[in-house]
């Protein structure tokens, strides 16, 4: 019991670090809430020039704000910890002997506040100037797929930051890789109904479609825990498969950089 | 004496481009607790590998080691609940960060809930002397008093066994000289039981180090105190002759018989070298003679006192950093 207190504490204390950081530089509103906004605004205006329904301005609310957290697992995750490892606050850590799955949970959950505080803005700027309806008996079913979505997203984020762990700078690759496509596939400004038949089943494979798909039809449509069982179940099984999958991979690779030096190596 | 570090047969090989290299090649070694233990050699001599398989952070290819008897494999969370390490030359923590807060949240690491952290940072910090600096960024701190943060947090989980790896590195004279006196009064006034130090600052080890263990290319090739050294060598027939120039090296001298070592550094007077030269038998005559057969010119002879930069000539032909 005292051990679990103390590895919740690790991951307490590099959140803390995370979210006392960024708020530190003064520019942070600039970056986190400002620019994101921008390009959003600009989907918005396109589809306000086509006499889009209303519907669609929440639609891309809420993508661009589920979005955010899945670069936050890209970025916030696995690049940041190759950047701990090349500054020597990893060697630090794993002298600690805290696990280092704790040390992601850490810079997941200060990476969470920080994103969420940057969707809660573009959720009240989407609201407030560009005018998105949302239903606000949505919001608890909308709650309980979010938080589901989380949970998978950050357990993908266990996997992909072991092989930053592995793969060092190449690692940025990998980044890139699930970026752009993921943010394609998912459907963040459209329904992925608009793709051919293969490309929705392959994009259904994702969390963050499924999860994205929930929320909206929460808060847009209203639909209810009920209607909605699919997209819990599913996301559920993703949890249960990923997360232990994500523990058990960079526990993995860890061991793996102590037998072949690379995690003490540096610039690789 | 209890033991507090052991190593057997201790080998680690990396694979690079250009096949297996072997940076510890048999290390056996047995470090008894309450003292500053010194490991010199130079760079690549295979140090850092063994601090770091000691430190748990890399695995050996074969052979055992243990740390305050536990074995650093099989017992891994047993040895990292009792020790620390400091890198010098590293800069680990969050710039944008204070000192305090970098060592609060090194110490939380620890388990140290957020108030008992707090209180173990202060702690530390005044007797590591950082007290007026805790309120500064990480990123504004001098080399010097990086280096005094990083012992701190080196001491954040009151270990018993502290490795040290080249903890002056890149420091200039006073700061050094003050992390040295630190160092010391750490294993003085019963702050840590065993301080395993490297380095290939010779004065450094000279100064701190009850005991010294010699690596060259990964094996021990010498071991014991300084004076045990010195000993090993004090057959042995010592000069620093002062040249006019040196150019080239002066590899020549291997040809006698008696000249075992030799070491050429600059002088403080320009144009000027000096040559510190280890023989098994007194040969000055013919050194010399040797040395203006070659155009060089001595201007000065002097016989001097054997230090442990001659035990290190004596072992592997050349000087330290050469």
């Amino acid at each position: 019991m005292s051990r679990i207190l103390d590895d919740l504490r690790a991951a307490y204390a590099r959140a803390w670090v995370r979210v006392k950081g960024n708020m530190r530089v003064k520019t942070w509103f600039l970056w986190e809430v400002v620019l994101p906004t921008i390009f959003m605004a600009s989907v918005i205006y396109a589809y306000y020039n086509l006499d889009a329904p209303r519907i669609f301005i929440g639609f891309v609310v809420v993508g661009t704000m589920m979005m955010n957290f899945w670069f936050n697992v890209l970025w916030g995750m696995g690049n940041v910890l190759y950047w701990e490892k090349e500054t020597g606050n990893l060697e630090v850590f794993l002298l600690s002997d805290r696990p280092i799955y704790m040390l992601l949970l850490g810079m997941a959950l200060g990476g969470m506040l920080n994103t969420g505080i940057r969707s809660l803005a573009i959720l009240l700027i989407g609201i407030f100037v560009f005018g998105a309806e949302f239903n606000t008996g949505g919001l608890m079913p909308a709650t309980i797929v979010f938080l589901l979505t989380l949970a998978a997203l950050y357990s993908l984020g266990l996997m992909f930051s072991s092989l930053h762990l592995v793969y060092g700078r190449k690692g940025i690759r990998i980044n890139e890789i699930l970026g752009d496509p993921i943010s394609f596939l998912s459907g963040q400004y459209y329904p992925i109904s608009v793709f051919p038949t293969v490309l929705q089943a392959l994009a259904s494979l994702l969390p963050l479609t499924i999860g994205l798909d929930g929320v909206r039809r929460a808060l847009l449509l209203g639909q209810g825990l009920g209607d909605l069982y699919i997209h819990i179940l599913g996301l559920g099984i993703m949890v249960m498969i990923l997360l232990p999958l994500g523990i058990w991979v960079l526990n993995h690779m860890v061991e793996k950089g102590r037998r072949d030096g690379r995690l003490i190596m540096r610039w690789l | 004496m209890e033991t507090a570090i052991k190593t057997v047969d201790l080998v680690r090989e990396f694979k690079t481009s250009r096949g297996v290299f072997r940076a510890l090649d048999g290390v056996n070694l047995e470090i008894p607790s309450g003292m500053i233990y010194g490991l010199l050699g130079p760079n690549g001599a295979g140090k850092t590998t063994l601090i770091r398989i000691l430190s748990t952070l890399l695995l050996p290819t074969s052979g055992d080691a243990y740390v305050g008897g536990y074995h650093v494999v099989r017992e891994a969370q047993k040895v990292r609940e009792i020790i620390n390490l400091v890198s010098g030359g590293e800069r680990p923590g969050y710039g944008i960060l204070t000192t305090r807060e970098n060592l609060i949240y090194y110490a939380m690491l620890y388990g140290y809930s957020r108030r008992e952290a707090e209180e173990r940072v202060e702690e530390v910090s005044r007797l590591i002397g950082l007290e007026d600096f805790m309120n500064k960024r990480l990123n504004e701190l001098s080399t010097g008093m990086v280096q005094k943060y990083s012992l701190a947090r080196g001491l954040l989980n009151n270990p018993r066994i502290l490795f040290l790896d080249e903890p002056t590195l890149g420091l200039d004279v006073e700061n050094a000289r003050s992390i040295r006196k630190l160092i010391r009064r750490l294993v003085d006034d019963g702050y840590i039981e065993t301080i395993l130090l490297t380095s290939h600052y010779m004065y450094e080890v000279e100064e701190l180090c009850d005991r010294i263990a010699i690596i060259h290319r990964g094996r021990i090739i010498e071991e014991g105190t300084v004076e045990e050294l010195k000993e090993r060598v004090s057959s042995h027939v010592i000069y620093e002759l002062t040249l006019q120039r040196v150019d080239g090296d002066l590899d020549f001298l291997r040809e006698l018989d008696s000249v075992i070592g030799y070491k050429v550094r600059l002088s403080d007077v320009p144009g000027e070298a000096r040559l510190r030269i280890i023989m098994a038998y007194e040969d000055i005559s013919r050194v010399i003679g040797l040395l203006e057969k070659k155009m060089y010119r001595v201007k000065r002879v002097v016989r001097d006192e054997i230090s442990l930069e001659d035990v290190f000539l004596k072992l592997v032909g050349r000087g330290i950093d050469e």
